[in-house]
């Protein structure tokens, strides 16, 4: 039996530096939203925790602790982890339990703690996601793997980084507009252009934030949906993907296989098309992931994805807005809560919830979540449909 | 394995140093550099592996000859992990050789920025006491 399912609400916290907090705090202010919409602890089921690494805080069983903070210490929870795809991966598995019929309400709490350690420490834990005999032992960072990317695409389409940095500045116009955003300031193209280089040919401003907070989305069976919202953000399609573990590997790295693979799979449980898409919440965890995600979604062909951002077809006007609540660069990217937060965003949109009318999107009838771990070997691609 | 000498690839120390694996490193100090084939089905892995990806059989280790390789993409690296501070900023670089089989290292003597399709040509460099490694050279 496979029952329809929906989100039915959504809670988000600050996004930042957030030494005022541990885990503990971040976690209550993600659910108090959700708590005060009255979904209280005796009417959610089950929880899954999303947080990636524990080696940032060092703190071990972290989701019993996540679970004790909002007190749904005596309920059924677990961690779900896929690196910075945790957060749509916590949301894979709930809608499986839920859709099987094993529980009716669950909770999606997704959490990272990252600036407990300085950067170079953040830096060098995130490298150990690369393998650890042959690419750790070259210092290959997190930005590394997409600068590796980025300087192929470059070559091979003869693209200037101008690009890439106008995909800053749309990320940056929109976090200047997001109360929770980690970095909410607006940038200019000069700025974003010669800004210090981090791993050539990316610099500073191509890539996203270190940073601390948390995001909560409840998914509830199509039978008591009714008890919940009459605003049902409903899941349409769902589909995740998978590529090789070395970077050198790949067939390509102008694109991401397993997000296309993941792409593939949601369109087809869908029943939709690329065109269909009202909104995108795509994984900037670099600016190149943008410009990729936009060709692998298949809103672009190969290699003409920046004609989107050229054009500002996806800026919240255009044709297919993309980040309009700042990204991963200028919102922040706390690991594990990241894909959690990118559904929060597409039920904020669809609800016309979005804090300012500069930054809200028309009429969002079909939104899409694409989410991706290290540098692709996994990749969780999410489609949502207004349901009134 | 205690009273062994230890041996490290590359620019780091991690202890996962295993026969098989430790086999590849004493064969990488006499500049050799070792690939891996299936004793089954005969697939090649380069870097080695010990068990086949496809039919989990065990690999045995042979010497791979090319030098010569293509630039398939870089990167500077000049913000780096905690545990290569002291070496940054240093290149990094997938090379292609004409087999179709690639390697991940660093390039260690540019003096210009890398480019994509640049000629590179594989050496092997004694890091330190403990350290060993191939390198790519320009």
């Amino acid at each position: 039996m496979t029952r329809r399912v929906a989100v039915v609400a959504g809670g988000h916290g600050k996004f930042g530096k957030r030494y005022d907090a541990t885990m503990r705090e971040l976690c209550a202010e993600a659910y108090k939203p959700v708590y005060d919409a009255g979904i209280t602890q005796d009417r959610i089921d089950a929880t899954v925790l999303s947080y990636a690494a524990s080696q940032f805080t060092g703190q071990g069983a972290g989701s019993a602790l996540m679970a004790d903070s909002i007190g749904l210490q005596e309920k059924p929870h677990l961690r779900v982890e896929s690196a910075c795809a945790t957060g749509t991966a916590s949301i894979r598995a709930a809608y499986g339990m839920v859709a099987s019929g094993l529980y009716d309400v669950m909770l999606v709490l997704g959490v990272e703690q990252m600036n407990r350690v300085s950067s170079a420490t953040a830096t060098e834990y995130m490298s150990r996601a690369g393998d650890m005999r042959w690419e750790y032992p070259y210092g290959i960072s997190f930005p590394a793997f997409y600068a590796l990317m980025a300087s192929r695409y470059m070559a091979e389409y003869n693209m200037p980084h101008d690009v890439l940095s106008m995909i800053s500045v749309k990320s940056h116009h929109y976090g200047a507009q997001n109360p929770k955003a980690h970095l909410p300031k607006e940038v200019s193209l000069e700025e974003a252009n010669n800004a210090v280089p981090i791993c050539r040919p990316l610099n500073l401003y191509d890539c996203s934030l270190i940073t601390d907070g948390a995001a909560a989305v409840v998914l509830v069976a199509e039978p008591r949906v009714k008890e919940f919202t009459d605003q049902p953000m409903w899941i349409k399609g769902m589909g995740a993907g998978a590529s090789e573990m070395m970077i050198q590997d790949r067939p390509t790295l102008t694109s991401i296989p397993g997000a296309k693979r993941a792409a593939k799979a949601a369109f087809k449980m869908a029943g939709l098309q690329p065109k269909d898409i009202n909104m995108a919440e795509v994984h900037d965890c670099f600016s190149i992931a943008e410009l990729i995600a936009y060709e692998d979604l298949g809103f672009a062909e190969p290699g003409k994805g920046r004609q989107l951002i050229e054009n500002k077809e996806v800026y919240h006007t255009g044709r297919i807005p993309v980040n309009c609540d700042g990204g991963l660069k200028s919102k922040g990217h706390p690991l594990g809560a990241t894909g959690v937060s990118m559904t929060y965003e597409v039920l904020s949109q669809m609800r016309k919830k979005a804090e300012k009318p500069s930054r809200q999107i028309k009429d969002v009838k079909y939104g899409l979540v694409h989410n991706v771990g290290q540098s692709g070997q996994f990749v969780n691609v999410i489609i949502y449909e207004r349901g009134w | 394995m205690s009273g062994e000498k230890e041996i490290y690839l590359g620019y780091t120390t991690d202890k996962a140093v295993t026969p098989f694996f430790r086999q590849f490193l004493e064969a990488l100090e006499k500049q050799q550099l070792m690939k891996s084939t299936c004793k089954k089905c005969k697939k090649e892995y380069l870097p080695p592996r010990q068990y086949c990806q496809k039919c989990l059989t065990e690999c045995e280790l042979t010497e791979f000859t090319e030098r010569d390789a293509k630039l398939i993409s870089y990167t500077v690296v000049e913000f780096a992990p905690e545990s290569l501070i002291s070496r940054a900023p240093y290149v990094v670089a997938i090379g292609e050789f004409p087999s179709g089989r690639r390697l991940t290292a660093h390039i260690t003597n540019l003096m210009d920025m890398p480019k994509v399709g640049m000629k590179l040509k594989l050496s092997f460099e004694r890091v330190s006491d403990k350290q060993v490694t191939y390198k790519w050279q320009v």
